[in-house]
């Protein structure tokens, strides 16, 4: 054989025992149908009950916002000096021993005067990049594609559709203490869209 | 001797008797394909499954060694590039062997569009292909999350930023992602059984589907002007040329195959010699700021795209166009399974594939350059030309240091250095009035922030008498033609004044 | 084939034999950014786009100049790196300030200028005024010692350092330490060569320093030296999500 037969498919060369079993008896047929029928049938429903846990098992991870969210203190209030932006830096809430260091997040802190604070997340609003805060220039700048931000997070130019993300702040016995635990992305914290505009801010619902 | 060969040859029969190899072997090496298809064109598939082979004996390698832990993994890495012996030469090897498995199935991808491969009866061969290269990009992606170290930290978070902007489930999609909240252990943890399990399994499952229908189909026959794929009659028409003028696959075909392979295999161990590991760079730390992330290669096109794209398209930029993209290659060969296969009778598919692979060499060699990043320490590292600070006057030297202290630098290059996110002002001055200079200092526009609010007036001052200096020395600065004439008025009433006032040289300046 | 062998043959020998030696071994792992220690790295990503590639023609004063680094202890240095020069554009570069650099790193980077650009004998000539002002200044005195020692380069409009912009940008402490120790790289004397084409004549007594100091603080204006519109904090309700 050595050319193989081109369309058609090739056939199977071993005989096969299972033809041999009395293929005419209905009776037979029907009973081992009927079996074999069954078998699929028990598989199918273990199959069901155990996709319902591996389901659940697979989508642990997709839970509510507020679910991950806690208050996290980032230190006591004298750190930060009224009318600078400073960069901050805290333990993620939930962790597991083996996130080494990817549990330390970073975050600025600006104090707008003794009691006023806004706490800025370092991922640009664009994709997520660690922006970078110059006080000399009083911009945030964004390594990735160029996202800049005003010192009060507004969007200054680049790509991003709205300013920097920020934490919800309150102050506990002089400590300063953010409501933080994930990521800050459009889809937790784009609730209230701050559209930049030259004249000045405006803000709406997105 | 002769003993022995018939030693060889029982052991063989004993074998052949239970394994039963020998026919289908025997029928995939020895079929007939068209005599023009054992051509350098046809190489590159191979070539893919060689290198694939090759991923995956390395990656076992550095499986033994590799630490599938957020808090590990960037020190095992580091272990296996400087501890392990030749740690860093497998290293370099899977590296590499990633970026040309990527760059020849895309190779190989583009041939077959050109050669009307796609075209009945091979339509799932290429939709399985499709799919091939969907995992074969997975798998440098996850590959690269796996390298944790600050590029993979901050790629995972430009992924989880384009999840966040799926409409309704996006949170939900992110956490599913990250395997949590944020980009942590569970993350690499997930993305490990991702590269080492999930995808490779699924890719060796449809590459022998792949291979299968190869084999079964045929190779696909040498596109000639004239020769138009009809359903009713391909079958017999390409079984007709087959076996009227074809050659045994094995060797009349073969040998290009495995020379080309081999000279791959080759490449890919030179270029681990040369150029070494990638990576991994500085520590998956969140809190060190001081980063500038970057995809690997073959990803630096979509880092290029996402800059450039105004930003109300992006989002539905970001989910459409990939699915869009997704089911314009599944659908082709549905769509166009009969017709012309010869590139001389499509022009349309020959445009495409030239403007796809200029756009995306375009776009890539952007992507290494970025010029739309601010240099984030070129305002305090990327030292002036000196000349331009030598013949300075004191106050335009002044206006350097603002220039460089206020970030100016960052955005805009001089002397060749410099972020090259805004124009180069080298000849600025030349473009614009020392009140235009001033206008666009305070006012910004464009993509230029408004400077107003953070400079005093002196830095504003400073700063354009600066900027007037840096122009050509053949080539004057601009100049607003009024302006000149109330100075000359200006001049001429002082010159009045000091010719009267002549007698005291030197008084009050 | 045959380069191809020889290519397949070296790769082969540098892989048996000292692998560390082929040009691909990786370099050593990347330090944390606040680990650095290296004076060269620190002073080349955070210094030299103000003070000059070697610590010479920069905009800002030459470091590399012996007679500064003479001029100028450990303590102050310390002060303006990591916090700052007040009334000058020196950014602070400490983490306690907001900036960048861990206090070893500042420590790095005063040793560093030290060993590259101080040298053992400080001022060849005369002992120098003190680097920090000791007594009020007398503007009147000042101008007539500008007058006379510092106008027959300063008058052309090009070396005009009178501009009230200029002043507003330099503080007085940075005035002085450039007329101490001048700036041997844009060709500015020092304080004991002031005079017509920097030749030498009688140095400047810390008296003259400290009049010529007080006459050109008197020419700022205090208004240029603030920002257009100083910030507002904005009276928008606390972070909302």
């Amino acid at each position: 054989m050595s050319n193989v037969t081109y369309p058609a498919n090739p056939q199977p060369t071993t005989p096969d025992v299972n033809t041999a079993i009395a293929p005419g008896d209905p009776r037979t047929v029907s009973r081992r149908w009927l079996l074999f029928k069954a078998g699929i049938a028990l598989n199918g429903l273990v199959g069901v009950v155990l996709a319902v846990p591996i389901v659940r098992y697979l989508f642990a991870p997709w839970r509510k916002d507020a679910s991950y969210d806690s208050w996290v203190s980032l230190g006591a209030l004298d750190a930060f000096p009224v009318g600078e932006t400073r960069l901050a830096y805290y333990k993620n809430p939930s962790r597991n021993s083996w996130d080494g260091e990817t549990d330390n997040v970073a975050c600025y802190v600006r104090r707008e005067s003794t009691s006023r604070f806004k706490v800025f997340a370092i991922n640009c609003a664009h994709l997520g990049c660690p922006v970078r805060w110059f006080p000399q220039s009083q911009l945030f700048m964004c390594p990735c594609h160029g996202g800049v931000y005003y010192a009060d997070g507004s969007r200054a130019s680049g790509p991003p559709e709205r300013g920097l993300f920020t934490y919800d702040w309150k102050i506990v016995s002089g400590d300063l203490q953010i409501d933080a635990g994930q990521m800050p992305t459009l889809s937790n914290t784009a609730r209230l869209v701050t559209i930049s505009t030259r004249s000045g801010d405006s803000k709406c619902s997105g | 001797m002769q003993r022995m060969k018939q030693t060889t040859l029982n052991v063989y029969a004993w074998f052949e008797r239970r394994l039963q190899l020998e026919g289908p072997v025997k029928d995939a090496a020895l079929h007939q394909v068209p005599r023009q298809t054992a051509s350098w064109w046809y190489v590159f598939g191979s070539a893919a499954f060689t290198l694939l082979f090759l991923q995956i004996f390395t990656g076992i390698l550095l499986a033994m060694v590799y630490v599938p832990s957020a808090g590990e993994a960037w020190r095992s890495l580091n272990v296996l590039n400087h501890q392990i012996p030749l740690g860093w030469f497998l290293r370099g090897l899977h590296g590499w062997g990633s970026n040309f498995m990527v760059a020849i199935v895309l190779i190989h991808m583009a041939q077959v569009f050109l050669f009307g491969a796609y075209k009945f009866p091979r339509e799932l061969t290429w939709i399985v292909g499709v799919f091939l290269l969907l995992m074969t990009l997975g798998m440098a992606f996850t590959g690269q999350v796996l390298r944790f170290d600050q590029d993979a930290y901050w790629g995972l978070g430009i992924g989880a930023s384009i999840m966040s902007r799926v409409p309704w489930i996006g949170g939900g999609l992110v956490h599913l992602l990250l395997g949590g909240p944020i980009i942590a252990g569970a993350t690499l943890s997930r993305f490990f059984a991702l590269h080492v399990f999930v995808i490779p399994g699924t890719l060796l499952l449809f590459v022998f589907v792949h291979v299968w229908m190869v084999l079964k189909l045929g190779v696909n026959d040498w596109p000639m002007p004239g020769r138009v794929v009809r359903r009713e009659t391909y079958m017999e028409e390409y079984h007709h040329l087959a076996h009227t003028d074809g050659i045994p696959f094995v060797p009349g075909a073969f040998w290009k195959d495995l020379i080309f392979s081999g000279a791959i295999l080759a490449a890919v161990a030179v270029c681990a010699v040369v150029f070494g590991p990638f990576g991994p760079s500085g520590q998956p730390d969140p809190s060190i700021i001081q980063t500038v992330p970057k995809p690997d290669f073959f990803f630096l096109w979509i880092y290029t795209i996402l800059s450039y794209l105004p930003p109300q398209m992006e989002t539905p930029f970001l989910l459409i166009v990939p699915l869009l993209a997704i089911a314009i290659l599944l659908a082709l060969p549905l769509i166009a399974a009969e017709g012309e296969k010869s590139w001389y009778r499509r022009p349309v598919a020959v445009l495409l594939v030239s403007t796809l692979a200029v756009s995306w060499g375009v776009l890539t060699r952007l992507g290494t350059t970025t010029p739309w990043s601010p240099h984030m320490s070129a305002w305090s590292g990327d030292p002036l030309p000196v000349n331009r600070i030598h013949d300075a006057t004191p106050l335009a030297r002044q206006g350097a240091v603002v220039f460089q202290v206020k970030q100016c630098r960052n955005c805009h290059s001089v002397g060749g250095s410099g972020g090259e996110r805004g124009p180069a002002l080298d000849t600025v001055a030349t473009r614009l009035t020392i009140d235009q200079l001033r206008f666009k200092v305070v006012t910004g526009g464009g993509n230029m922030p408004a400077y107003g609010k953070n400079l005093s007036p002196s830095e504003i001052e400073a700063l354009v008498r600066f900027l007037e200096t840096l122009h050509p020395a053949n080539e004057p600065p601009a100049y607003d033609a009024s302006r000149r004439a109330v100075e000359a008025t200006q001049a001429a009433e002082s010159a009045g004044e000091a010719s009267r006032l002549a007698p005291h040289p030197g008084s009050t300046p | 084939m045959r380069p191809l062998a020889q290519v397949l043959l070296a790769c082969l020998a540098a892989l048996t034999a000292g692998c560390e030696h082929a040009p691909g071994y990786p370099g050593s792992p990347i330090v944390r950014p606040h680990e650095v220690a290296d004076f060269d790295t620190l002073y080349d990503e955070n210094c030299a786009a103000c003070h000059g590639a070697k610590g010479e023609n920069g905009p800002a004063i030459d470091l590399a100049n012996p007679e500064y680094q003479a001029l100028v202890d450990d303590a102050t240095l310390r002060k303006w790196i990591s916090g700052g020069m007040p009334g000058a554009e020196m950014p602070a570069f400490a983490q306690s300030a907001g900036g960048m650099l861990t206090d070893a790193q500042v420590s790095a980077l005063i040793t560093g200028m030290r060993t590259r650009w101080s040298r053992p004998s400080g001022f060849s000539g005369p002992t120098p005024p003190p680097y920090a002002q000791t007594q009020t200044g007398d503007a009147p005195a000042g101008e007539e010692t500008y007058q006379a020692r510092c106008s027959a380069c300063h008058a052309p409009s090009q070396q005009q350092i009178t501009s009230p912009d200029y002043l507003a940008l330099v503080s007085d402490q940075a005035l002085r330490s450039m007329i101490i120790a001048g700036r041997p790289d844009i060709g500015q004397p020092d304080w004991s060569h002031f005079g017509p084409g920097g030749k030498a004549a009688t140095p400047l007594t810390a008296q003259e320093i400290d009049n010529i100091v007080a006459y050109l603080a008197s020419l700022r204006n205090p208004t240029q030296a603030t920002n257009y519109a100083p910030q507002q904090p904005d009276a928008t309700t606390p972070a909302e999500r």
